[in-house]
């Protein structure tokens, strides 16, 4: 038992090793996932008009909102956003906000076009 | 890159007048307003004359003090000057005096208006200094760049949704661009080509080159007027998708009356979309000077855009001239069509049909008076969307190798012409 005990002692510090070896340094990670910011149009449908949503997704992602343009109707609201934060969040965010119902389009609307 | 500025100033934002310098660049900083190109007016007033203009050879360049460019252009050096077609037959069809069709589905080289905004994108992007072009399409556009591109030796990207139809994508494979198709909802390739855009080097002709791609469009009012002999159409109907080249047609006639070339009749421009993608038809409908985007459906594929880029614009353009706006169902737009091809001889695709369709309502309903004249722009060949009328014109008779059954088939025809 001793004699194995001993054997896997080395194994395991290897293996330890080997893990922090492959672990990504911090300048990877930023490579990974570098600081952006996006500069987004909202759409809001009607129900969503009077919705604090902007301040919900603060609450829930690691992002800077930024509103830069917004004109609410009673019938659509469009605001104008910078998005700024890692690109995964900025990501998160922008897709959390498409399942709540906002259409998100980058600031130059329509890139595709016939 | 060229220091030049030809007779451009500098670019401004539509929104608060801010100046930018003619760079590759498209939203003003400040309120991210689009940027769009200022002009010298003064000196283009004396070198922009009849006289001078009666020397130039018959291409959109001829008017080239009015487009970006610092220099001579270097790309699509043929584009423009279509044909403006004196359409009778289509205007009894339509019911009015006088109509005209300026017919953009013979422009050169692929059968489209877009050669003329993209001909002016790739010859800014080449004074800037770029090598490399894109641009994200599903038609009309990917197959301009990828053209032009490939005659002016740059390389090309032309992004794509992956599910595109594979005769689309083979009008841009053809001219060696290298076609990317991403895979996801329209929302999210609309937003990694704008990342795409931002990121790389890259002349994005709808991008970064947007404020001098869209004056592009300006020239198709140039040729119209100086076509007419220097007399500014009373009525004309654009199509909208994005809604620019209605607005660039307004500055194109403004451009003119400023410069004396034109006398100011006060030019009324209409707006034509597809009922199945109808923003900003609907809005001008409610009276109203913004739109709700929609999710097109409609076979007018060249004009499904939900979310019009320039829809406010060309609502204000409409409503300063006095025009209209309406929209056509899918069988209205191929029954204009069939008009068009039937009286004119011109086979326009879908976008034409949405064009000639709503000016006939726009007439009906008495937007254009019947004793008016009318220009109507037809902006891409009927080639292109063969798939939206098959099985909609009729199939050929079939007969045997025989006289006897040729006559029996004729023979109602002849009965009818006899009569």
């Amino acid at each position: 038992m001793a004699a194995k005990k001993k054997a896997a002692k080395p194994a395991r510090k290897a293996a330890k090793k080997a893990v922090r070896k492959t672990k990504p340094t911090a300048k990877a990670k930023r490579a990974a996932n570098p600081r952006k910011t996006a500069r987004l149009w909202l759409m809001f449908p009607q129900r969503l008009i009077t919705k604090p949503v902007v301040w919900e997704l603060s609450q829930k992602f690691p992002v800077i909102t930024n509103v830069r343009q917004a004109s609410v109707t009673g019938e659509i609201g469009l605001v104008c956003l910078e998005l700024d934060g890692l690109a995964n969040d900025v990501k998160k965010a922008v897709a959390w906000l498409e399942r709540r119902g906002v259409s998100v389009e980058p600031v130059e609307i329509n890139v595709i076009e016939s | 890159m060229s220091k030049k500025s030809g007779f451009m100033k500098a670019l401004k934002c539509r929104e608060c007048g801010r100046e930018y310098p003619l760079e590759a660049t498209h939203v003003c900083e400040f309120d991210f307003g689009p940027l769009e190109v200022a002009y010298d007016y003064d000196k283009i007033k004396k070198s922009l004359t009849k006289d001078a203009l009666a020397k130039r050879p018959q291409t959109m360049w001829r008017f080239r003090e009015l487009l970006p460019v610092a220099e001579e252009p270097t790309v699509g050096t043929g584009v423009g000057y279509t044909p403006l077609v004196k359409a009778d037959r289509l205007a009894k069809w339509l019911g009015v005096r006088e109509a005209w069709v300026k017919n953009d589905a013979v422009n050169y080289p692929t059968l489209s208006f877009k050669d003329r905004v993209v001909s002016v994108a790739l010859s800014r992007a080449r004074e800037l200094g770029f090598d490399t072009v894109a641009c994200a399409s599903t038609g009309n556009l990917a197959n301009s760049v990828a053209a032009n591109a490939a005659s002016a030796g740059l390389d090309s990207f032309v992004f794509i949704p992956a599910d595109l139809e594979e005769g689309k994508i083979l009008n841009s494979l053809i001219y060696g661009a290298r076609v990317v198709g991403i895979r996801g909802h329209y929302d999210e390739v609309n937003r990694l080509c704008a990342e795409i855009a931002g990121k790389y080097g890259w002349a994005f002709v709808n991008v970064n080159m947007r404020p001098y791609y869209a004056e592009g469009s300006k020239s198709m009012a140039f040729e119209i007027a100086e076509q007419l002999n220097w007399k500014l159409p009373q009525h004309t109907v654009a199509p909208m998708a994005s809604g620019s080249l209605l607005t660039k047609i307004h500055k194109g006639y403004q451009e003119l009356i400023k410069l004396g070339l034109a006398k100011d009749t006060k030019p009324v421009v209409h707006g034509a979309q597809a009922t199945g993608c109808s923003p900003i038809s609907a809005a001008y409908k409610d009276g109203k000077d913004f739109f709700k985007p929609v999710k097109p459906d409609t076979i007018a594929k060249s004009l499904a855009i939900g979310t019009p880029a320039d829809g406010f614009y060309a609502l204000k353009v409409m409503k300063e001239t006095g025009g209209a706006s309406d929209d056509v169902s899918d069988d209205e737009i191929r029954d204009a069509m069939k008009a068009l091809a039937e009286c004119e001889g011109i086979f326009t695709e879908t976008a034409g049909g949405v064009t000639v369709g709503t000016a006939k309502k726009l007439v009906a309903s008495g937007k254009i008076p019947a004793e008016d004249s009318v220009v109507l722009c037809v902006t891409g060949n009927g080639l292109k969307t063969l798939d939206a009328v098959q099985g909609h014109v009729g199939k050929p008779d079939e007969i045997k190798p025989s006289l006897r059954e040729f006559e029996e088939l004729i023979e109602p025809d002849l009965k009818v012409k006899t009569k």
